[in-house]
């Protein structure tokens, strides 16, 4: 009899109470869903660096087979291309060749290599087989690196004359893409 | 003798110290804290370690990671605490670099801020919930009705000597017995006596 009083007032209360639960309950994960929908198609590992329109962080290196440093400073006034790569790295093969042809391609563009991690030996080897058109410097504690914000290899970074990185590139570049961006950061000393 | 110990340890603080750089860090300014050495600034060096994410590692922080990357940053953050920079001094350089992404705390600012206070006001508004809940339903007394203890009524089974009074049931009830319990016929000994 009691137990039946009970079960009605209950009945009662229930479709109030579910309704408060599913407002409650979409209130919640309709913020989520969206932030899950909205990045869906982001890589994950994808970063924009905090650099991009900021001036390039200074460095003073000794290049691969010694001689003396190369500062960043003193090339002011130059559209600079920094590649940061290192031998055990197969997607920075493909990315030398492209490299080294648009350096001479473009004369008024300084290239620089950034050893990331890697030897000094295993470095002049690679350079000494595959050729290059300008300097790789070692970077032997990774300063650079990290005043560079670098993940992995390859990363190149364009710099304007005015010493800024216009753009940050990840992963290997084909010609194409250096003629353009080079051209972009060049635009931007104007 | 100690003369002789204190100009040792004074050499090689020095010797292990680099000297502060003449111009301040670009973004982070000059120095702001003591210059560290000896195992404070070991210590320290793991406990901002601890806060940065190794950028080349699946979510370990600097301090855990082995790689060489981390041990560089370790490196820069040991040099910059013997310089004199603070922990906020440490941690927004790598900022400058990496972008919020390598702190592992994400600083309480902006958006952040839920991050913080997120769980404890999810954690505060489920209490309320709960308190309410209860407040509504006030405990009740084991014979009040509508709970269901082991002596109440719904749950006192029919004990195994009696039979229900359908008489197809009672039958298949006395079958039953007699496989589970070898009692001829079904019948039970109380039934019996």
């Amino acid at each position: 009899m009691s137990t039946a009083a009970t079960s009605s007032v209950a009945a009662e209360r229930a479709p109030r109470v579910n309704r408060k639960v599913i407002v409650a309950g979409l209130a919640i994960a309709f913020p989520l869903l969206a932030v899950l929908v909205a990045n869906l198609g982001r890589d994950p590992h994808s970063v924009r660096s905090p650099l991009v329109g900021r001036p390039a962080p200074a460095f003073s290196l000794v290049p691969v087979g010694g001689g003396t440093p190369v500062a960043l400073d003193a090339l002011r006034g130059k559209t600079v291309v920094i590649n940061f790569w290192a031998t055990w790295c197969v997607p920075c093969f493909e990315e030398h060749a492209a490299l080294t042809e648009a350096a001479r391609s473009l004369p008024g563009v300084q290239f620089l290599g950034i050893v990331y991690e890697d030897e000094e030996a295993r470095t002049r080897e690679f350079l000494r087989q595959r050729g290059s058109s300008y300097q790789s410097l070692m970077d032997p504690e990774g300063r650079t690196a990290i005043a560079y914000g670098i993940f992995g290899v390859p990363e190149t970074f364009f710099i304007d004359g005015d010493g800024r990185i216009v753009e940050k590139y990840v992963g290997p570049l084909d010609r194409g893409t250096i003629l353009a961006l080079a051209a972009r950061a060049k635009g931007g000393a104007r | 003798m100690t003369l002789v110990a204190l100009a040792l340890t004074v050499l090689a603080s020095a010797a292990a110290t680099p000297p502060p750089p003449a111009t301040p860090e670009p973004g982070i300014g000059v120095p702001r804290g003591p210059q560290l050495s000896g195992p404070q600034l070991d210590a320290r060096t793991d406990d901002i370690g601890a806060l940065l994410r190794c950028p080349v590692c699946q979510g370990l922080s600097v301090a855990d990671s082995p790689a060489t990357m981390a041990r560089n940053m370790k490196a820069e953050i040991r040099d910059k605490l013997a310089a004199g920079y603070d922990q906020e001094q440490i941690l927004a350089s790598f900022e400058r670099s990496y972008g919020e992404f390598v702190r592992l705390e994400p600083p309480m600012r902006g958006v952040n801020w839920l991050v913080w206070i997120g769980p404890l006001a999810g954690l505060l508004a489920g209490g309320a919930v709960i308190a309410r809940a209860l407040k509504r339903s006030p405990p009740q007394s084991a014979d009040a009705p509508g709970v269901a203890s082991a002596t109440s009524p719904a749950f006192d089974l029919p004990s195994r000597d009696t039979l229900p009074a359908d008489a197809r049931l009672a039958a298949a009830v006395r079958r039953v017995r007699t496989l589970a319990y070898g009692w001829p016929d079904g019948i039970s000994p109380k039934e019996r006596s």
